[in-house]
């Protein structure tokens, strides 16, 4: 171990200089920053109260007031949908925490070197694959019922059979290698080997896989919520935003565009993210993280 | 063969396996089904008359048995609610959703497939970035989003141009008045459709400039004299029809949670407010069966596409005994 090895921090300066001098990395790079930034604001101010309702102005259009309107109760929408920021930050979170822990350990028992361990968890991935978030979410709501839990739970589970099968044939190719035969030979354990020499194969999978499922995460939330098994009636979230303004349709259309371009927007910087991260972070693909 | 054996007998497990799955989340998880299905204020005695009734004293092995068996018989149990058998109920919703799930697919392949492979075939680095924005941006539209933005511009009522009915379904269904009942699912469709093509585009363009990068085929094709635009349409995206196979069948799967968030918008019966409905009520009977009903034929879907795959690419079949 004579070469000098590039600090953690030095690397990561590195990978965000390359993101930002991209025109998608830099767009993905601000609307996160962002959204990080109104969710920390909203823990100590929003326009108006959350619970604060204005009689007088129900479903009223944008003013000096109200900057993006009210709903039905006269609640204040930006406020609403700053504070759903702060929600849907922690379901993408813990999300992104969950499929990669899923994803991860089917990963692990994939590339098992007992093959009937193997195999058996290949089927069973490529078996419940096809079962779709929100009927997952649908049999999680009967006994949990309607929270952030079961968005979180649902998505992690779809997600983390996805990233699994994605990541699979990276995992397998550095799973048979020499390096991992040594490293058996020297004695490591199965944790050691997924955690020293698999992982870092995958990390441009794990890169692009879960900040989408990040993205898909607000847009489950938004569907789920929408249908009533998503976050609970009251809670501030993206998705209560936009389900309240489907109602404002008939009144005052051009409200209804606001949440759905906040969600729209944040997912391509989601995905965007990914991209980003996977070229910026890959020693290949980017010189500058070499000479780091 | 082997591995058509193979496939089928996992089928067979993960039906079963699944079933379980159901069960044990709708019956062990919740603790006590009975009290829920009373409600909060119910007396005891109506609790295990409940109970009674729908057999839940006894052990969970002879219910699960109980249950399963009936779904060999297609038996799916009537709902505790409405007394109705469920098996009646689905199909009246499905009448509704299957519908909409094609019309959606056909309008997702009829965007997406053309789309993708303009991004793949574009030299233009000004069309791709162009193309890859919109497949990243069409991706990223909540289905109730695009649904609202359909109805302010075409819905009937509540649009700019009021083209298209913007709520409900004819009473009679298809037999009174098929146009109505059709034109009543156009908006819908599209606006599922339209997120639904842009995975379908990008798919498309990972696939063919998969293929072109290979150089083989498509090289070949372009010195037997064929244009490269000829060569990829017809010799690319034939030997990319396996893998767009398997993305119809995923973008089945994924257009499921937005078909259901469209048809509570327009205010369609079909399945996806069937299955809503009665999570919301705590009906397990019926929601027992109707997840397993649903789960099912997205297995079934996942082995057509599966056995479709292997029967477009005989690579597969040549390349077996890993």
């Amino acid at each position: 171990m004579a070469v000098t090895k590039p600090t953690p921090a030095r690397r990561a300066r590195v990978i965000l200089d390359t993101m930002w001098s991209s025109g998608t990395g830099r767009y993905a790079l601000v609307v996160l920053a962002l959204w990080a930034l109104v969710a920390l604001v909203s823990l100590f101010w929003t326009p108006l109260p959350l619970l604060a309702t204005d009689g007088y102005h129900v479903w009223a259009a944008p003013s000096a007031d109200h900057w993006l309107g009210t709903d039905g109760t006269g609640a204040d929408v930006l406020s609403w949908l700053m504070a759903g920021s702060r929600t849907n930050l922690v379901i993408a979170g813990l999300t992104v925490i969950g499929s990669a822990a899923l994803g991860l350990l089917l990963v692990g028992l994939m590339v098992a070197r007992s093959t009937a361990l193997a195999s058996v968890s290949v089927a069973v991935v490529d078996a419940l694959i096809s079962i779709p978030t929100v009927l997952i979410a649908l049999l999680l709501a009967v006994p949990f019922g309607a929270s952030a839990a079961v968005v979180v739970g649902a998505c992690s589970i779809a997600y983390g059979l996805n990233l699994a099968r994605v990541a699979r044939p990276a995992a397998l190719l550095a799973a048979r290698s020499q390096y991992v035969e040594s490293a058996r030979a020297n004695g490591a354990g199965g944790l050691r080997v997924l955690v020293q020499h698999i992982v870092p194969n995958i990390t441009p999978v794990l890169a692009v896989q879960l900040s989408m499922s990040a993205g898909t995460s607000v847009l489950a939330e938004a569907g789920l919520t929408y249908l009533g098994v998503g976050v609970g009636a009251g809670v501030p979230s993206w998705g209560h935003s936009l389900s309240t303004s489907v109602k404002l349709i008939n009144v005052f259309p051009l409200t209804v565009l606001w949440p759905g371009l906040v969600v729209t927007l944040v997912v391509i910087a989601l995905n965007l993210f990914g991209d980003a991260l996977r070229d910026a972070g890959d020693p290949v693909a980017n010189p500058l993280l070499r000479e780091a | 063969m082997r591995f058509l054996v193979k496939r089928l007998l996992l089928f067979a497990a993960a039906l079963v396996g699944v079933s379980m799955l159901v069960f044990a989340a709708l019956r062990i998880l919740p603790g006590d089904v009975a009290v829920v299905m009373a409600g909060t204020n119910a007396s005891a005695s109506r609790v295990a008359e409940l109970r009674a009734e729908f057999g839940l004293d006894r052990p969970y092995t002879v219910q699960y048995l109980d249950w399963a068996g009936g779904l060999l018989h297609g038996d799916l149990g009537m709902s505790a609610l409405t007394g109705r058998s469920v098996a009646a109920q689905v199909g009246r919703r499905a009448a509704i959703t299957f519908p909409l799930i094609v019309m959606s697919l056909v309008v997702a392949l009829a965007v997406g497939l053309p789309l993708g492979c303009a991004a793949s075939i574009a030299r233009s680095p000004r069309l791709r970035g162009f193309l890859r924005v919109l497949a990243i941006a069409g991706g990223a539209v909540p289905a109730l989003w695009s649904g609202l933005l359909l109805l302010l511009l075409f819905g009937r009522g509540v649009g700019l141009i009021g083209l298209f009915p913007s709520q409900g379904f004819p009473a009679d269904g298809w037999s009174g008045d098929p146009v109505r009942a059709f034109a009543s699912l156009i908006l819908p469709a599209l606006a599922t459709g339209f997120v639904a093509a842009a995975g379908i585009m990008r798919y498309t363009r990972s696939a063919l400039d998969d293929i072109a990068s290979d150089g083989g085929p498509v090289d070949m094709a372009m010195a037997c004299g064929m244009t490269r635009t000829q060569a990829m349409l017809q010799v690319g995206l034939r030997l990319a029809t396996p893998q767009l196979v398997s993305v119809v069948g995923l973008t089945f799967a994924s257009m499921i949670t937005g078909v259901m968030v469209i048809e509570n918008l327009f205010a369609l019966p079909g399945l996806g407010a069937l299955l809503v409905g009665d999570v919301g009520n705590r009906d397990l009977v019926a929601v027992e069966s109707e997840l397993f009903l649903l789960a099912a034929f997205f297995l079934i879907l996942g082995l057509i596409v599966d056995l479709t795959h292997r029967a477009l690419d005989p690579r597969l079949a040549a390349g077996e005994e890993e």
